[in-house]
């Protein structure tokens, strides 16, 4: 045992001294705002890399992601249409801006003003409006959508929840 | 309001400085000692200093047992005071409401630790006939001495620039998900707590084969994993909630005031971890009852730290 015990204690030493060396080596900050997209495209999200500009969660799951591209390039990102929203609104370029956002459909990124939007979707926020490619029935438009974001009309509210739930 | 309207500011500040002016008494004692004592003499001023020096190391232990119960009165009067500072929901928004609170904390534990190490060697001293560590305690007491009044000053800028009238930021802001408290060296949750359990064993392992310097060395380590740990992972599950990360409401009675406890335990176990390193230097003897205290707190703090865990996932079947 006496043996033993040296041996494991260099064991344990070299064990953590690995931990701690892969995680510095796979040293990555977190992003929360990318500069100089001058083509105004939609730039791919690497999960649990990048903040959401508005509720600063991490954005684990790219299904309601979405991005906002100023005119001089800075895009941001979120995980929920209604968080773009919500900080879309005070900005001053909020008319000039692109919008992009996951289709929960297709998969693809597709101009968020000509989505069409559900109200019951299980987005990360709990707003509920997921982005739809193809146009369907009770879908809203982008329009309809921030304006009921705005007005706190969504899924966070208890009245609506049960009006559109049931529960 | 006045923050020295608060009845625990008064008591503390109170206390704090009764205690300051009676080191101070056994601080000038120290000095006469030190340069007037003389063992082998059999003179009338020797007799004397021999029994002021009976005075002053009686003084200096009743000083440095109340500081060690002051320092959870400290932390239980900063989080009474958050009751009365907008923005701040516990010790952590009062703690940070100016910039001396952090430093006064930190050289409140350094203190603790140094406190310790002189009530050991005392214990140590008196238990000889000879009195051998005689003047090295004494020594040590003019060091104590100096962050005594370091923390004593500290103590009163701290609590004279607390404003009630100023918001600070609440314990989600300092510790929260806001990006500004991550997990350091890049780790993410589960690295963060593998390492706090090897470095647990590290400690058993090292204890056991009585080894002091690395015992220091890796119960430092100890101490500040333990630290991120408690407020990255286990503390989520005092909170019951994932985003709630704060090592200072687990003081509150919500939590059955587990955060005394908690605390206690870590800086039990560090202290004893470290005692034996400073002891081999001090009065080059070490002690297997440290080594046993530092394996029994440690133990007992990651026992204590895995059954919230344990409870939690008994109870609901998930993790956090």
């Amino acid at each position: 045992m006496k043996k033993l015990l040296p041996v494991l204690t260099v064991g344990l030493i070299m064990l953590i001294v690995v931990i701690l060396f892969v995680s510095l080596s796979k040293k990555e900050d977190m992003i929360t705002i990318y500069k100089g997209n001058i083509k105004k495209l939609p730039i791919p999200i690497k999960p649990d890399h990048i903040n959401d500009t508005e509720c600063r969660m991490v954005i684990h799951d790219t299904t309601y992601a979405c991005e906002v591209i100023a005119p001089n390039g800075n895009t941001w990102f979120f995980d929920d249409p209604g968080c773009m929203t919500k900080w879309l609104e005070t900005k001053p370029f909020k008319e000039k801006a692109v919008l992009w956002v996951k289709a929960v459909d297709t998969g693809r990124w597709i101009d968020a003003r000509e989505a069409c939007y559900a109200r019951t979707d299980p987005t990360p926020m709990h707003y509920g409006f997921g982005a739809r490619e193809k146009k369907s029935e009770g879908c809203l438009s982008f329009d309809e959508m921030r304006l009921k974001m705005l007005r706190g009309e969504n899924l966070t509210d208890p009245r609506i929840r049960k009006k559109l739930l049931g529960h | 309001m006045n923050i020295f309207l608060s009845n625990q500011v008064l008591i503390f500040l109170f206390s704090e400085t009764v205690l300051y002016l009676l080191a101070l008494i056994a601080f000038v004692g120290t000095l006469q000692i030190l340069k007037l004592w003389d063992f082998q003499a059999t003179t009338p001023r020797q007799y004397a200093l021999e029994k002021r020096a009976f005075l002053i190391v009686t003084m200096i232990q009743l000083i440095l047992w109340f500081k060690i119960l002051l320092l959870p009165y400290f932390a239980y009067t900063i989080d009474k005071l958050s009751l009365l500072i907008p923005g701040a929901m516990c010790g952590a928004g009062v703690i940070a409401a100016n910039p001396y609170g952090n430093p006064l904390l930190l050289l409140k534990i350094l203190l603790l630790f140094g406190i310790g190490i002189w009530l050991i060697v005392d214990r140590e001293d008196q238990k000889a006939p000879d009195y051998p560590f005689f003047k090295t305690k004494f020594r040590f007491y003019l060091l104590l001495f100096v962050l005594l009044t370091t923390e004593y000053i500290l103590d009163i800028v701290y609590f004279s620039h607390i404003s009630t009238s100023d918001v600070v930021q609440c314990c989600s802001a300092i510790f929260g998900i806001s990006g500004s408290n991550r997990i350091p060296f890049n780790l993410n949750t589960t690295s963060l707590v593998a390492i706090f359990y090897l470095l647990y064993l590290l400690t058993v392992l090292l204890a056991l084969q009585r080894r002091p310097w690395l015992l220091f060395i890796v119960s430092l380590l100890f101490l500040y994993f333990g630290y991120q740990s408690v407020v990255h992972f286990f503390g989520t599950y005092i909170y019951q909630l994932p985003t709630h990360k704060c090592p200072f409401c687990m003081l509150q009675k919500e939590y059955w005031y587990v955060g005394y406890l908690l605390w206690s335990l870590l800086f039990g176990g560090v202290f004893f971890g470290i005692a034996n390193a400073a002891l081999s230097v001090m009065i080059h003897k070490t002690s297997l009852r440290l080594y046993r205290l530092a394996i029994l707190f440690n133990t007992f703090f990651v026992i204590l730290c895995t059954a919230y865990v344990l409870f939690y996932l008994i109870q609901n079947g998930v993790w956090l």
